[in-house]
């Protein structure tokens, strides 16, 4: 959709700073693997392409040189992610839970490094122009499972402990976060999206919130840690609440 | 402004508007490729001259040879490129909107899923949406309200529409408005099955303040502003010379006047402020140590 400026970006992933410099070698590998097959790919269309007899089909075919190559960088970068993903939660096996907010943790730093090892994949989905293979495709590689005849493009979704039925709508510019920074703590839950939920606009989702199926949540507004909401109900307001009908 | 008399149609809460991928989305690559067919018609000379540097002889027998000189209007050239490139697939959509808009002219009210209706507005968002991302993403200014006027959208002279997402129909914006970054314009709403669709009318020289969400059938009167990270009810008429803020749109607060707003400042300039104090003892606990 016309997404504003703060939804060009991937979806929410912070990384610590104090970490940020000395993880950057994994960052860049990333980005650099990835780009391989994209240059197998444009030097086997020019070797195939720039001769005698082709050079207008080589112009003629760029448009759709473009849009394939853009698909295999997206394409790339997830599964080299996904690889180095596995060896990261085989050193440790991602949790939910509350933990402390500093390096010591060993949840905490390994959160981290899985945002530094997602960060490309999700930024080059994100900032893909086609409206084909985006958040639903790159999220269901990292374990986010999110059911058929969703409407997930318009909205930041973590990349982790988080599933979404099917037919569910999640509003334009909403977010959906599965973890928590507060001051020292830092809080992991899972967040489950029933089928036939809906989202409103800007709406936030925080940790451990549950919908139920069929459950409403208004625009603008945002649940709280844990919260419930019931079947077949509308919720709304600063935390939501339950609309007295 | 008046309004159609329409029955009121009484929603429980706000949702959000949503468009399923349908196969007339593809029109997308349709339009990919139209517009950098005509980019490669009008660029050939360009390209002749890269293959003359290249090869020695020419891609094709008329038109110009490399010379030195042409290199210097590579900037020229890529710019306007960029600006002829996004410009075909305006026009080239804004052609087949209207087209669609024949087909089934557009019209207010409520409507099943699977109807003619939300047919034709899914229709009429995926041809809008390669346009409207391509103004956006690239590096041109004011390209975004040339998009929506050609898309039928009213948008009146000077407006300033900052990133954000505006609907492509139904949609009439004053002349000096200007819309903030990251408001959602809505004239349609997804209500369970159905889909509401209403006109939405911004007056002159309004403000919709960041964050902000517009509602279908809203009508700003010239002169008002929405505050920041409030939205507006179904059918909301907001008085004009007013500031509305609330979620929804519940407290009005009066504009002040610049002199008004001079008057207080000067009140406050008067008294030493508790910065000037404190700075004052600062300087003088210096003096004396």
């Amino acid at each position: 959709m016309f997404q504003p400026v703060s939804l060009k970006g991937d979806s929410p992933s912070p990384i610590d700073e104090r970490i940020r410099g000395k993880y950057l070698i994994l960052y860049i590998g990333i980005i650099i693997l990835s780009l391989v097959p994209f240059s197998v790919f444009e030097y086997s269309y020019i070797i195939f392409f720039w001769n005698e007899t082709n050079y207008w089909l080589f112009f003629i075919l760029l448009p759709f040189n473009v849009l394939v190559a853009i698909y295999i960088i997206q394409f790339s970068a997830t599964l080299i992610s996904v690889l180095i993903l596995k060896i990261v939660n085989l050193l440790h096996v991602p949790k939910e839970g509350n933990f402390k907010r500093s390096l010591e943790d060993r949840d905490y730093l390994f959160w981290n490094i899985r945002n530094i090892v997602k960060k490309c994949p999700l930024y080059v989905s994100a900032s893909n122009p086609f409206p084909w293979f985006k958040n639903r495709f790159t999220l269901w590689f990292f374990g986010v499972k999110i059911g058929k005849k969703t409407i997930c493009d318009n909205s930041w979704i973590s990349s982790e402990f988080v599933s979404i039925g099917a037919n569910v709508i999640i509003g334009m510019n909403s977010t959906i976060l599965s973890f928590g920074i507060e001051q020292d703590n830092f809080i992991l839950r899972k967040i489950r999206v029933g089928n036939g939920a809906l989202i409103g606009a800007k709406c936030v989702l925080l940790p451990g919130t549950v919908m139920e199926q069929n459950s409403k949540l208004s625009v603008h507004s945002y649940t709280s840690y844990d919260q419930v909401l019931r079947e077949n109900s509308i919720y709304l307001g600063h935390p939501a609440k339950l609309k007295n009908t | 402004m008046e309004r159609d008399n329409y029955s009121k149609f009484e929603m429980d809460f706000i949702s959000t508007s949503g468009v399923y991928k349908t196969p007339f989305s593809l029109i997308i690559i349709v339009q990919l490729f139209i517009g950098s067919i005509v980019l490669f018609l009008v660029n050939l000379w360009f390209i002749n001259s890269l293959y003359y540097l290249l090869t020695g002889s020419e891609f094709y027998s008329f038109g110009l040879k490399a010379e030195w000189y042409y290199w210097l209007l590579l900037p020229l050239n890529i710019y306007g490129n960029i600006l002829l490139f996004t410009f075909t697939i305006i026009l080239f959509s804004a052609g087949i909107f209207k087209l669609l808009n024949k087909l089934s002219p557009p019209r207010e009210g409520i409507f099943e899923r699977g109807s003619k209706d939300w047919k034709y507005m899914h229709r009429r968002f995926w041809v809008a949406y390669f346009p409207i991302w391509l103004a956006r993403a690239l590096p041109l200014p004011w390209v975004d309200i040339v998009v929506y006027r050609f898309f039928g959208t009213r948008v009146g002279k000077s407006v300033v529409l900052y990133e954000g997402y505006i609907d492509p129909l139904f949609i009439e914006i004053g002349d000096f408005t200007m819309t903030s970054l990251n408001i959602c314009i809505f004239s349609h709403l997804i209500y369970q099955d159905k889909i509401l669709i209403k006109k939405v009318k911004i007056g002159k020289a309004c403000v919709v303040g960041p964050h902000t969400i517009v509602s279908p059938g809203t009508i700003m009167q010239d002169f008002a502003v929405l505050g920041v990270n409030s939205y507006t009810s179904i059918e909301q008429e907001l008085e004009g010379n007013l500031i509305h803020i609330g979620t929804p749109v519940s407290l009005t607060l009066p504009i002040q006047s610049v002199e008004e707003s001079k008057n207080k400042a000067e009140k406050i300039k008067l008294k030493p402020s508790n910065a000037e104090v404190n700075q004052n003892e600062i300087e003088q606990n210096l003096k004396e140590g």
